[in-house]
């Protein structure tokens, strides 16, 4: 990461610190208590880290779908939906299969990554098709996921045996195997963390990452070069959704073991997020993405200790996007999204 | 189809569509200045919890009405200050004021109402509500008269297109977008005004939905013009009063299609309207 990004981020994390003290004492609680429930609800012991941990993996696939769409130019905002409808196909495989659990795993996977493909792809043909902006089509496409999964769960695939509008449980075996017992980290984290080294390859020594990156830095200069910005333009957003697609299907088989439209609390919105702050370096996204999942289970122990809003959460990852915006501010220049 | 629901039905229309629309007017005014606005959910929501707070301590809907106004100029404001004189990223910047301002609105329910969710009953302005619509149907006449025919709207236009020619021109592209943000912040605050005090009594967690986002597509299909902003804003509204008279008319269309529908249908039109799209030259880059 550039020296001025660490800078504004320390600069950002100093603003969190004070911005989270003053609301504590206003809301009559000693800033030393709330902290210390903060840190003991993100790091305390074994089933705070893998609260922890689950939270990182959670936003760590969507957040490096994304980043290969911003690395291409393309303002995806639709990892939600992405992630939703890759969650609903993986829910449906994992009941409709029955083979050896890790084939079973890696299909329920491969199911995520395929929803969510197609669904960031719609996004990817329109821009490509039709100059159609990415930001509105997959704005769109998160409203129109969230309706039809609404309406295969409660119709169509909802389970006969299931108390709300929900697919069936997976098999037992199909379930993601933990990494701590008893907790919801699950071996998805190394998943992701294996795809950010992947991703970090791919973004830096293959043609396909050259191109994608010439498309999203100088799209003028890579056109005449002969690089097809509309190819790009679909590849990207496909492997885009993908990603988020594949972070539907960890949450799927790894927390809630079945598909539901309670997947996610918003993920594939707080993973943008998770993206901008890391750089869009897939590497920067894992540590990124841990920094915010200990917000987010921090700020559920927050919650039950100090009636500080877990949402109240979202004012100090804004804070720090807001402190990264910033950074040329404070010194530095580099690739954003435009 | 009775001329009574016919009526009625784009009468729910002009309601739900005008909360948009009014956003959507300070989209236009931000971006054909230069500075991209992904800030307008944020907008409302800050717009929509102020004057619900507002209006619960004064007991004066009115003062919590200019109240909502006044802090959504405020959100447009500090947008404005950081891409002119910071010269941030404006759609990272933006980002991070949607979430410090849906955050700071739930944070805010507990710490001055000690509830999570929603505010209690407010004083409301119910009966200005379609003074409001008017007012913004209004508006948007003015402010395509505006950009398109007089100076002022000369001016803001250039600072969009080419600031560096408008300094040039004498005209001070940073105060130009300053302004316009701040005033994008103020329509899009009446907006969240709108909904929290004209159609409801009260601000609840989520309310704004996504209208901020809507309105910044209505900018878009709009080609960046007031008129066709609001159009595009209304045609939303109608889509929603549609899925609201079709529920349970149809049986056999599923209700959440009919959620989906104004979504599916700006999918359909942005399938047509290929490469008609125009965005200001200078649009999301930092001046100078």
């Amino acid at each position: 990461m550039k020296r001025e990004s660490m800078k504004a981020l320390l600069l950002g994390t100093l603003g969190v610190v004070a911005a989270m003290s003053l609301a504590m004492l206003a809301s009559h609680v000693s800033p030393i208590l709330g902290f210390n429930a903060f840190f003991y609800g993100a790091f305390g012991g074994k089933q705070e880290i893998a609260e922890t941990l689950a939270s990182t993996t959670a936003l760590l696939f969507p957040a490096l779908g994304i980043a290969i769409a911003f690395r291409a130019g393309l303002f995806n905002i639709g990892a939600e939906g992405q992630l939703l409808v890759g969650g609903l196909l993986a829910g449906w495989i994992g009941t409709r299969i029955e083979v050896a659990p890790a084939l079973a795993i890696a299909a329920i996977f491969l199911a995520g990554a395929f929803g969510g493909a197609v669904w960031g792809a719609i996004a990817g043909w329109l821009k490509a098709a039709r100059g159609a902006n990415e930001v509105i089509s997959t704005l769109m496409l998160n409203f129109i996921a969230a309706s039809l999964a609404l309406y295969l769960v409660t119709g169509p695939l909802r389970a006969p045996d299931a108390a709300g509008p929900e697919l069936s449980l997976l098999p037992h075996a199909y379930w993601l195997p933990t990494l701590l017992p008893q907790t919801r980290a699950t071996i998805a984290l190394p998943i992701a963390l294996l795809l950010a080294f992947a991703l970090r390859y791919v973004l830096n020594r293959t043609w396909f990452g050259y191109r994608l990156r010439a498309a999203g830095e100088a799209p003028e200069a890579a056109r005449r070069a002969g690089i097809s910005l509309s190819r790009v333009a679909l590849s990207a957003m496909a492997w885009s959704g993908a990603l988020a697609g594949m972070g539907g299907a960890a949450l799927v088989a790894g927390e809630l073991h079945r598909f539901n439209t309670q997947l996610s609390p918003g993920y594939g919105f707080i993973a943008i997020a998770v993206a901008l702050v890391g750089g869009l370096e897939p590497l920067a996204i894992c540590v990124a993405a841990l920094a915010f999942g200990a917000l987010e289970s921090g700020g559920l122990a927050l919650q039950a200790a100090a009636a500080v809003p877990k949402d109240a959460i979202h004012v100090i990852e804004g804070l720090l996007v807001f402190a990264l915006a910033a950074r040329r501010y404070l010194g530095a220049r580099g690739a954003t999204t435009q | 189809m009775t001329l009574s629901l016919v009526l009625s039905l784009l009468a729910l229309a002009l309601v739900r569509g005008t909360p948009i629309l009014l956003a959507s007017l300070g989209g236009v005014l931000s971006e054909r200045a230069g500075i991209v606005n992904i800030a307008l959910e944020g907008e409302m929501t800050a717009g929509a919890f102020a004057a619900a707070l507002i209006s619960f301590f004064t007991r004066d809907p009115w003062i919590g009405a200019i109240g909502g106004v006044a802090v959504g100029a405020a959100v447009g404001f500090v947008l404005g200050f950081a891409a002119t004189r910071w010269r941030v990223d404006q759609i990272v910047a933006g980002m991070g004021i949607n979430l410090i301002c849906t955050g700071g609105a739930a944070f805010g329910l507990i710490f001055v109402f000690n509830q999570a969710g929603v505010t209690p009953q407010v004083p409301a302005i119910n009966q200005a509500l379609w003074p409001l619509v008017i007012l913004g149907i209004l508006l948007a006449a003015v402010l395509q008269w505006a950009l398109s025919r007089t100076p002022i709207g000369l001016r803001l236009r250039a600072c969009g297109e080419n600031p560096h020619a408008a300094r040039a021109a004498g005209i001070d592209p940073l105060a130009v977008r300053l302004a316009a943000s701040a005033i994008a912040g103020a329509l899009a605050g009446l907006g969240g005004v709108f909904l929290a005090l004209g159609e409801l009594n009260l601000y609840s967690d989520g309310m704004i939905a996504g209208r901020g986002f809507i309105a910044l597509a209505a900018v878009i299909f709009g080609r960046w013009t007031p008129l066709g902003a609001a159009g595009v804003a209304l045609i939303f509204g109608l889509l929603e009063a549609l899925q609201f008279a079709l529920q349970g008319n149809i049986a056999w269309l599923p209700s959440d299609f009919l959620q989906a529908l104004p979504y599916i249908a700006a999918l359909i039109a942005l399938l047509g309207a290929s490469g008609r799209y125009r965005p200001p030259a200078a649009e999301g880059k930092p001046y100078p």
